[in-house]
This record gives structure tokens, sequence and C-alpha cells, in this order.
């Protein structure tokens, strides 16, 4: 007899359909997985059996062929173990086919019998939609994300009785959201009251977190580049549905950044050590295309800290999907795409010695300080719209209380700012496009004039032209919305643009 | 001619691959460049390398060598010959060859002062030296340094700008005389061998290497009457220039600087030991006087005088927005973000008032920084 179950297979951060097919037939006794299974498919026939011992179920003593279609295809993970198990149990006449159509599955068996999550269960019930998909119990909340009718189950035999109706199925509790107590990357809160002066980086934090402007903070070693930006996820809005169930897909596939309790719709934060290879950047790997820390950052903030140091091919790697707010991964086995929209934020030395910036500061050779400055490339840089230094506070600050706004003032500030980016329909103003920004960011006639003549003298190029204006229109929205960019929202922008004499410390008139 | 004979000689010496001013001056040591010459190409000068020189000797005739330097513009000189430096004359490190472009004479018979400093110099720095560039250039001094980046260019650029009559520059070098170091500084390279001269002691090819630049230091030391160190950090290339006037007894003046400030850190540590301060020309026309036995140098054109009230008139019909920041600017490069403490105007407000004074010259901008023009 044959038989012909539903399930699917992880393939980047989307789930594939598969067919489980198994087929029963008189023979010498056997079982065989065909259709390109991984290791730990093919290890799944001694896990089936013996988990079929275990519950009781009697193993049909023929010949068992199994076969994973679309054959042409490489499949991966032990999320087929239940599929194989309903399968074998339908051809070989335990189950009737009519008590499980309609239903797809997706488990890893114990020897015990005892049904077991796998990652990336809500991705994978996504691609099922339409189907009542049986998942254990343990992936329940996260697997009911999912546009579609749930079932869990704790061990097969559970899964043989519910299916026959002997049992109901429970009801599975629509996930909840979160706490939003939670701070970015289900950390603890990181108050902006605790920085104690850093006034211009404050405005900056602020300017980025309405704008979506990616952020270069430059300074010697201690003046609390790291402390501001881990403030900036705090300030972010919360997620919108949308982005927060990209955030849970993305989460879901890659188990170790840990269970999903329900829906997080706080921005995440993401901070790699700089020593990361190009591909746990963006992504790829082995056969399932496991997405990187760009798409772990999708939706929120993704530090790097020592800028200077990650390796130039990592670094690179980023302008495209910083471009397009989604990085597409290429291999031999095929190719998947996932998205990556972040707010970049960088923090580096000015200078090998750290002393550097200012003239007269530091004593690194020039030609040291060019090596370092030529670490990054020019496109990379141009992408970041606001870049400044920051520098140690006064000692007399450091012993006074902190005085400045705390993140909930900001962040409100924030929400009510982002609300006039919304009204154009973007997210945020650095995705407004050209056109969007004559539109939406008209430039009043003193305003042109200092930008003309920024471009005469050449410290501004077309492309960064474009980049201050959106950050002046971010700036006139904190301006309570104004509907026209002056020209003091376009020399602040200009101010927090910096440039690349930042570095190398380069004197400039 | 003999007298080309031994300049030829003197080249090739120069010329030889491994050669050093240690060793040539001891080759040249009671020889004449001829009978130097002469020795080495037979092997028979005693020396830790006189068989791999009598083995390069063998292929060169001087004679090219010293076409190969005229056809450069570059002159040679020998100590005892018209054109050397008398001030070198006597001193126990005297380079035992020169090579120069243009005409050292014109330093002949005029006080000199090196005017010398830390390659990344802050804009008050790169300011005096200018200054005192100038007024001792418009003063009939002759400014020697060393043309590298920061105070040594801000010195040669201000007594160029002395304007007509007033003393060349010398620029003493490390590199050889055809590889213009730092690149950026070409311009001012051609401008000071226009005018005045650029000398050193290496053979033509030579790059920067790390150890030229000590050695170029103390023949810097040695043609100044008196040496005034602008700014520097700590330790660095200045105190070579300091050491090696130290031992010829020329005097050293520093400028001070702002004790916040890392680029004076080493000037004022200069000071604490007990070098002389100098604040404007005057000072260290004083001290020239001094050093050469009293004869007074009256101060030339070419001096700035009465700056402040230009600043001031300039300061008129600054709102007051304006005027709070050019009050929160010092000279020295101050951040954006001591501007907004000082200031505690909203960041807007300092970026439009800063723009207004750069536009109207008060102000210079850096990349994080300002300060006053």
């Amino acid at each position: 007899m044959i038989a012909s179950i539903p399930s699917a297979v992880l393939h980047g951060v989307d789930g594939r359909p598969v067919s489980v097919e198994v087929h029963v037939a008189n023979g010498l006794p056997g079982f065989t997985v065909v259709g390109l299974p991984d290791a730990a498919v093919r290890e799944s026939r001694d896990r089936v059996r013996a988990a079929f011992t275990s519950s009781g179920l009697p193993w049909p003593r023929r010949r068992v062929t199994v076969n994973l279609a679309p054959s042409g295809i490489r499949k991966g993970g032990a999320g087929l173990d239940l599929p194989i198990a309903v399968g074998v149990l339908v051809a070989s006449g335990v189950l009737d086919a009519a008590a499980v159509a309609g239903h797809a599955f997706v488990g890893e068996l114990g020897l015990d019998g005892s049904l077991r999550g796998v990652p990336g269960v809500l991705v994978l019930a996504d691609a099922l939609v339409g189907h009542q998909v049986v998942v254990a119990d343990v992936d329940g909340p996260e697997a009911a994300l999912a546009a579609t009718c749930i079932r869990t189950a704790s061990t097969l035999a559970e899964v043989v009785a519910r299916c026959t109706g002997r049992r109901p199925w429970p009801e599975v509790p629509r996930c909840p959201v979160e706490p939003a107590t939670d701070g970015g990357s289900r950390g603890p809160v990181r108050d902006l009251a605790d920085v104690h002066g850093q006034l211009l980086a404050r405005r900056a934090l602020e300017i980025a977190a309405v704008g979506g402007h990616h952020l270069l903070l430059v300074g010697p070693p201690g003046a609390g580049k790291t402390l501001l930006a881990t403030r900036l996820p705090g300030l972010l809005p919360d997620l919108d549905p949308a982005t927060a169930r990209d955030v849970a897909r993305i989460r879901s596939v890659l188990p170790d950044v840990g269970p999903a309790t329900g829906l997080d719709v706080r921005p995440p934060f993401r901070a790699p050590h700089h020593g990361l290879s190009a591909v746990a950047m963006v992504g790829g790997g082995n056969a399932a295309l496991r997405p990187g820390e760009i798409g772990l950052a999708h939706g929120g903030v993704l530090f790097l800290d020592e800028l200077g140091e990650f390796p130039t091919a990592v670094l690179d790697a980023l302008r495209q999907p910083l471009e397009d707010g989604v990085v597409r991964i290429s291999r031999s086995g095929g190719s998947t795409s996932c998205p990556a929209r972040f707010l970049l934020v960088a923090a580096m030395n000015p200078c090998p010695c750290g002393e550097g910036g200012v003239p007269g500061g530091c004593r690194c050779s020039p030609g040291a300080r060019a090596r370092y400055a030529r670490r990054l490339s020019g496109p990379l840089l141009d992408r970041f719209d606001l870049a400044l230094r920051v520098d140690r506070p006064a000692s007399t600050e450091l012993l006074e209380p902190p005085s400045g706004e705390s993140t909930a003032t900001v962040g409100a500030r924030v929400v009510a700012a982002r609300s006039h980016a919304r009204a154009r329909g973007v997210p945020a103003n650095v995705e407004l496009d050209a056109a969007g920004l004559d539109r939406t960011a008209p430039l009043e006639r003193p305003a042109a004039d200092i930008l003309a003549r920024h471009l005469r003298t050449g410290r501004l190029s077309a492309r960064g032209l474009h980049r201050v204006r959106r950050t002046a229109r971010t700036i006139a929205d904190l301006d309570d919305g104004a509907p026209v960019v002056t020209g003091r929202h376009v020399t602040e922008a200009l101010l927090l643009r910096g440039s690349r004499g930042l570095l190398l410390g380069e004197e400039k008139r | 001619m003999t007298g080309d004979d031994d300049l030829a000689c003197a080249a090739a010496l120069l010329d030889l691959p491994g050669m050093t001013p240690v060793r040539l001056a001891r080759v040249l040591d009671g020889l004449g460049p001829a009978l130097a010459w002469h020795a080495v190409r037979a092997g028979t000068h005693p020396g830790d390398r006189s068989r791999r020189f009598a083995a390069s000797a063998r292929d060169m005739v001087p004679m090219n060598v010293l076409r190969r330097y005229r056809a450069a513009g570059v002159s040679v000189l020998l100590p005892d010959r018209a054109g050397y430096p008398t001030a070198l004359v006597g001193d126990p490190g005297a380079p035992a060859v020169l090579t120069a472009l243009g005409d050292a004479a014109v330093a002949e018979g005029r006080p000199a002062v090196a005017v010398v400093g830390t390659r990344s110099a802050t804009p008050y720095g790169a300011s005096m030296a200018a200054e005192l560039g100038r007024g001792l250039a418009g003063s009939g001094v002759v400014v020697v340094s060393g043309l590298a980046l920061g105070i040594d260019a801000a010195a040669h650029a201000g007594a160029l700008d002395a304007g007509p009559g007033a003393a060349a520059p010398v620029a003493v070098v490390g590199t050889g005389l055809d590889i213009v170091y730092p690149k950026g500084n070409r311009v001012l390279w051609d401008r000071v061998a226009a005018t005045g001269a650029v000398l050193s002691e290496a053979p033509l090819g030579t790059p920067a290497l790390p150890r030229v630049f000590p050695a170029r230091n103390r023949i810097i030391a040695a043609l100044a009457d008196v040496v005034v160190v602008v700014e520097c950090h700590g330790r660095g290339g200045s105190f070579h220039t300091v050491e090696a006037a130290a031992r010829r007894a020329v005097p050293v003046c520093a400028v001070p600087g702002s004790v916040r400030s890392p680029a004076s850190r080493g000037t004022n540590g200069m000071l604490v030991d007990g070098c002389t301060p100098v604040r404007d020309l005057e000072d260290v026309l004083t001290a020239l006087a001094l050093a050469r036995g009293g004869r007074a140098i009256e101060p030339g054109r070419g001096r700035s005088g009465a700056r402040a009230p230009a600043v001031d008139r300039r300061l008129d019909g600054l709102d007051r927005a304006q005027r709070a920041v050019w009050d929160a600017v010092d000279d020295t490069p101050t951040t954006v973000e001591t501007v907004l403490l000082r200031t505690d105007l909203a960041v807007a407000t300092v970026a439009v008032a800063v723009e207004s004074l750069v536009v109207r010259g008060l102000l210079l901008e850096g990349a994080g920084w300002w300060s006053r023009a």
C-alpha cells in the first residue's frame, strides 16, 4: 500500500513543502529512504523504528520504501521523522488514510516515541498553509504564529489516538505578544538617562531612531561609543506586526537565538564580534542557507564595534543589503533571500593609537592613519548619514548625576516624529527615494543655497546630497513636522554628516 | 680640470652602494676625494667594506656620476670649496659631501634660525610657525627647517611669503634630492630650491628611510644660530634636533602651548627644563642677538602686527548665538561637543552660527572640530 504525507523542510528562511511517500510492499523486510536525504534524515530510519516499538505500534514485516518528493532537492533536518512514521502507519494499514487527510506533520521522534521540537517550525508551518499542521507540543506556541491550524501532541501514540478521533486535539493558545518591558535583543532596557553629557551624540541617536539613518561614532577608547549604541534600540518604536513576524520567522530558523515564547515586538539588537566571517554576517553556509547576523538584525539595530577591525570582505558584503533591505544568498544548491532591513551603528577609533581625530592629538604617522582609514571603503562610509566624533566626557561631568533625558522621553518624541514618515508611505525617511524627497521635502530658498555652496566646494557629492536631504527631512519631522526643509535643518544635517576627515584628522578649510 | 675630478670622485664615493655619512667621512679623512677614490677602487683603503666597495667601484666612471648629478640640477659641495656652508666647517658631525638644489651661498653671512616641530601640528602651531618664518625672513634671518609636514612646511611657507628682499630659506632633507618626501610638499620644495637651497647628504635615489631623518636633524642644528621648536609631542624627531643643538651649544627656544594640547606637551616640557620661551618674533630676535654676541637684529617687514583689533572689528554685527559660539571656540581645535556644552545651545543653532562664522572667515572648520581662524 502507498501513503503520501505532506511535510516541509527548511530552505534559508523559507519552508519548502515536501511530500513524504511511503510504500509498503511484499519482499524481504527492509527500510530505505530515497530522495536526496541528508544524514539526519537517513538516521530517522532508526529513530522511527525504535519509536514504533516503544509506542507499542506494529512495525510492518515487509519492505518499506520512503521517497521524499520532489526528489531533486536536498532535504535536511530531523523534522521528517513524524511524517515518515505516520506514512508507515497509513501504508501498513494501522491508520486509515482518511484519518490523516488534510493533516501535515512536522516533528522529530525520540527513541521512546516522544515528539520533539524542530528548528524553524514557524517557517515550516507557514509553508503548509491549508493543512492542519501537527507539531510537537513544545513547538505549539511558536507554530501558532503561522496562519494555519496547528495541532499538537507529545508522543507518537498521542498522534495516532488523536488522528483516529479517540482523543480530541487540545486547544493551542494563540501566540501572545511578548511583554513590552523587553529591551532590544531580549536584554534589559538600557536607559539613555545613564549617559553623561554627549549632547551631540544624544541628538544623533534621536535622529537615527526617527529616520533610520545609519550612524558612525568615531572617538578614542573609553569615550562611551558602545554605551551610546546600546541605547539606540530602546529609542526605536515597537515593530509593526508584519516586521515582528519576519523577525520571529528568522529567529525560528536559528534555534540558538532562543525559543520564542511569543511575538517579540521590540526591535532586535545584534552586536557581532569583529572576528566573524562573511557567511556569519550575511548568511549562507551549509545547504540550509542559514540567515546571518544582518538577518537577525532585521527591523532592529546592527552594531559593529571596532569597525576598523572587521575584515574588509565582511564589511563590503554589507553594501548591497544596506541598499536593498534584503540579502540574496546563492549557493550551488540553490538561492534564497532573507529580509535584512536594519539600522547600522558602527563605532571605531579615529586612528591606530585611538587619540587622533583632532590635529595634534595623536602620534600615528600619516601613513599609518591613511592605512587605518583605507580599511573602510568609500562606498561603505558614504552610507552613514550621521558620522560624528565622540569624546570622553570631562571628569566633572562624570561625577555629577546624569541630567539628560531618559529613553522614555526621547522615545515618545521618536514615535511622534515617525508618524510623519508613515504618512508619506515609508516606515522611515531613510527609505525615501529621490522622487519622494522632491515631493515631501521641498527646500526653502536659503536651504538650497547652503547645499549649492557645499556642492560647489566639493564637500558634498551628488549621492551625499540626497542623504543630507533625507536627514534634513528627519530633523524637520522632529521640528513638529515642518512641511518645508529650512536652512536650519540642512545645516544641522550637514554638521551631523561629518566627513571622511573624521578618521584621518585632516585639516579642512 | 682637477676641480671637477675631485667633485666627480666625491660624487662617485657618495654613490657607492652601502655608503653612509659616517663611512664616507672615514674614507675621505685625510685624503682628497681623488686619492680616496683610487684607494677605494684599488681596495687598499682599510675599512669594514673595502672589498665590496672596490668591487662596486670597478664599474663606475666618476665623471658619469657627476654628470648625472648635474643633469638633475644637483650640485656637489665639498668642505674646502666655495658653496659649502661655512657654518658646517669645523662641525664635528659635518657631512663630508653635501648635495644641493639651488644656491646654498644665499645663506652665507646671514644669521640663521631653525624652526622645527611636529608633523601633526595644530592650526595654532602651524600659524605660529608661519608667523615666525615670515617675520624672521623679513628681518633678514635665514629660516632653516626640514621640509616635513606640519611645522616645517608652515615655517618654510611663511619664510617664502615674506616678500621681496627677505632672506631665502634653507631646507635640509633626509632623502636624495630627486625624491620629494612627503610628496604633498612638492610645490614648497620647488619654491625653496628656486629661492634658497635644499640640502641633503644622501645620494640621489635615497628613499625616505627612518634612519636618514635623525641624521638630517643634526645638520639643521649645526646650520642654525638658534633653534625654535614650535610644537612637539613628548619625544620625537624634534628632540633629535634639540639634542644636536645642545651638543653644539646652540640655544634652543620653545613656543609655549596649551597644557591640554598633546601637540604642545614636548615644548611645554622643554620650557619647564629651562628653554627660552618664544611668544613672538621679538623673542626669537633677542635670543639670536644674544647667541651672536649682542649684535641686535631689527625686526623687518613681514611682521604681522596689530592683529587683535582687526579681529575685533570683524566681530561687529554678530548675533547672540554667533557671539556665544565664537566665545566658546579656542585657538586650539575645539570639538563640537565642547561648544555645545559651553554655549548650552541646540545643535541646529550652533550649526547655523558656525556656518555663518565659517563663511565670514572667522572660524576654521575641521572634521568634528573648529578653531579660530
